[in-house]
């Protein structure tokens, strides 16, 4: 433990000092008495002093949470001698608040043990260690205070709170393997197709008795088969607009948690690409295991500035496989992401483009000239997302407190009636 | 600060004890708000100084009362420095602010007889000379050594 002077110290000892010299000057046992008891409190301070034998362990019920939930440290600290006062700080970092008392201050008695429950509320996404904790302990006076800090960080991770969705987007083809998405084809499967007479090697259980005992022949059902996707999920990090304690990007990484989140459950396979001035991708998989590959990526994401031409050529091509879904999450600040979105388009992948809108985040400027410029960049934006349903691209504004369910209706009701044209 | 002036000797001008002590509460308050050990001490040294300003221009008796004043001075001076600290919602255990309440005035009163206890030895007959010179020095040599000691203490 590191000892420190307070201030108080050399406060006692000048008054004490003076009190002393001002006696001699001037004679007066009476100022030497007035400046006793400070010289009184300096020696005992200063003798009676010990270091603290403080031991400290930090325990975190969970190393996962979701965004808004709590999670509970345990704070225990143990000494075998007393110290009548202890302030112990549990460092936090952006992002986890608690509303315990942080500091807070204990008295332990010999060989004494306490425990502190510090509830952390998880207010923002992300990858975070926990648990560094300073300890002081000012001595009995008040002269001399024992610091140290104890490096107990533990990982907790915070993912972005989902979103319940009803339906997701489906891609334009599926995959040879089983899954939860209807295909347009006929073959083994649930849903009802439609009615076609028996054949020789149909099943026996296929048989539509109805529509036999009418015709009076064997008719049986035809069905279509359920298949899964691939369902890759595109990430802009190039750019962000941030107000507050919001961003796009925190828009963006909620959707991709709660798509990602959705689509496995329906045993899609779902891969990431955080695609800006550090390359991130996750290849499709399904699985459990993969949902929080994924998440754990996500929670990676950040803004981080580069000035370097990327394109789609960058990206390995098994990240991004054919008949894949591919949804975009842009704020569509960036040069380089809207042209990398147009590559893809171009190049014959299923696209949907959910613009995470930055106008929430932008404010006009106070006078004319800036009103102006903000009208000519909603208008700009406004061309660009025309640029991309022009090419079958479906574009849908999504902001801060819509539901993400309504975009992807929107995007659906768009892939309905749109059809590519080409002249 | 008000003790020091209506108790001044005959002779002694009140006036100009509280002159000196007038700035005190200003220095002490500014203190205590901006939380500025710096204002505090300044505000002790002041009630100091008042005390020498009517012993140095009030008659040669030794005051009796010098004890009780010394240990209101570190009151004084102990609750200002506790006022300061950083807020702790913990401060409000009763245990801990009763313990520490305790230590602050048994030190007032270990001062206060401690400074008695210099009074008798400063009011006693005894004749001066070099033995008693030469004690004095070793004692203010010894104390002096002893602070040094006990400060250089590795923790």
């Amino acid at each position: 433990m590191t000892r420190a002077a307070t201030p108080k110290i050399g406060a006692y000892a000048g008054l004490a000092g003076v009190g002393l010299l001002a006696a001699l000057v001037l004679g007066r046992a009476e100022l030497a008495v007035l400046a006793a008891p400070f010289a009184l409190v300096l020696f005992f301070g200063l003798a009676l002093a010990e270091p603290p034998d403080v031991r400290v362990a930090l325990e975190i019920d969970r190393e996962r949470q979701v965004e808004g939930e709590n999670v509970n440290a345990s704070l225990e600290v143990r000494t075998q001698l007393p110290v009548p006062r202890l302030e112990l700080l549990l460092s936090l970092p952006d992002g986890l608040e608690s509303d315990a008392p942080n500091p807070v201050l204990v008295a332990l008695d010999l060989d004494e043990r306490r425990e502190l429950e510090v509830p952390l509320r998880c207010v923002h996404w992300g990858a975070y260690l926990v648990g560094r904790v300073s300890v002081r302990a000012p001595d009995s006076f008040g002269l001399l205070a024992y610091e140290r800090s104890y490096d107990l960080r533990r990982p907790l991770k915070v993912y972005p709170r989902g979103e319940a969705l009803d339906k997701l987007l489906r891609p334009l083809q599926t995959l040879s393997f089983s899954g939860s998405q209807t295909t347009g084809t006929r073959g083994e499967g649930i849903e009802f197709a439609d009615l076609r007479p028996f054949v020789p090697g149909d099943r026996i259980r296929r048989i539509n008795w109805r529509a036999t005992a009418r015709r009076g022949e064997p008719w049986v059902n035809e069905t279509h088969p359920e298949r899964n996707t691939d369902v890759v999920i595109f990430l802009d990090t190039f750019a962000e607009a941030r107000s507050g304690a919001g961003s796009t990007l925190d828009l963006a990484v909620q959707a991709a948690g709660s798509l990602a989140a959705h689509y496995i459950r329906a045993k899609d396979r779902v891969g990431l690409v955080a695609f800006g001035g550090v390359l991130n991708w996750l290849t499709v998989s399904s699985g459990v295991t993969q949902l929080y590959r994924v998440l754990d990526s996500l929670l990676d994401a950040e803004i981080f500035l580069s000035y370097a031409w990327k394109d789609i050529e960058i990206l390995p091509r098994r990240t991004l496989p054919p008949h894949a879904l591919v949804v975009a999450l842009s704020p569509l600040l960036d040069e380089r992401s809207v042209r990398a979105l147009l590559d893809l388009r171009a190049r014959g992948f299923d696209l949907a483009v959910v613009e995470i809108s930055p106008v929430p985040f932008v404010e006009p400027g106070p006078d004319e000239l800036d009103r102006l410029a903000y009208r000519l960049w909603l208008m700009k934006r406004d061309a660009l997302r025309a640029s991309y349903l022009q090419v079958g691209v479906p574009v849908v504004e999504w902001r801060q407190g819509d539901p993400l369910q309504a975009a992807l209706e929107e995007v659906r009701t768009f892939r309905r009636h749109a059809r590519v044209t080409r002249a | 600060m008000t003790a020091t002036a209506l108790r001044a000797s005959p002779g002694v001008d009140r006036a100009e004890l509280i002159a000196v002590g007038a700035p005190v509460p200003v220095v002490l308050l500014a203190g205590l708000a901006l939380r500025w050990s710096g204002a505090l001490t300044g505000a002790i040294v002041l009630l100091g100084a008042q005390q020498a300003v009517r012993l140095a221009i009030g008659d040669d008796v030794l005051d009796e009362w010098a004890p009780l004043a010394a240990a209101a001075l570190l009151l004084t001076a102990e609750l200002a420095w506790w006022s300061i600290e950083p807020r702790i919602p913990a401060w409000t255990q009763p245990r801990l602010a009763l313990r520490r309440l305790t230590v602050v005035l048994l030190m007032c009163l270990l001062g206060a007889g401690v400074g008695a206890a210099m009074l008798v030895a400063a009011g006693s007959s005894l004749s001066g000379g070099v033995p008693l010179e030469l004690a004095g020095i070793l004692a203010a040599t010894g104390a002096v050594a002893l602070v040094a000691y006990v400060a250089r203490r590795s923790p």
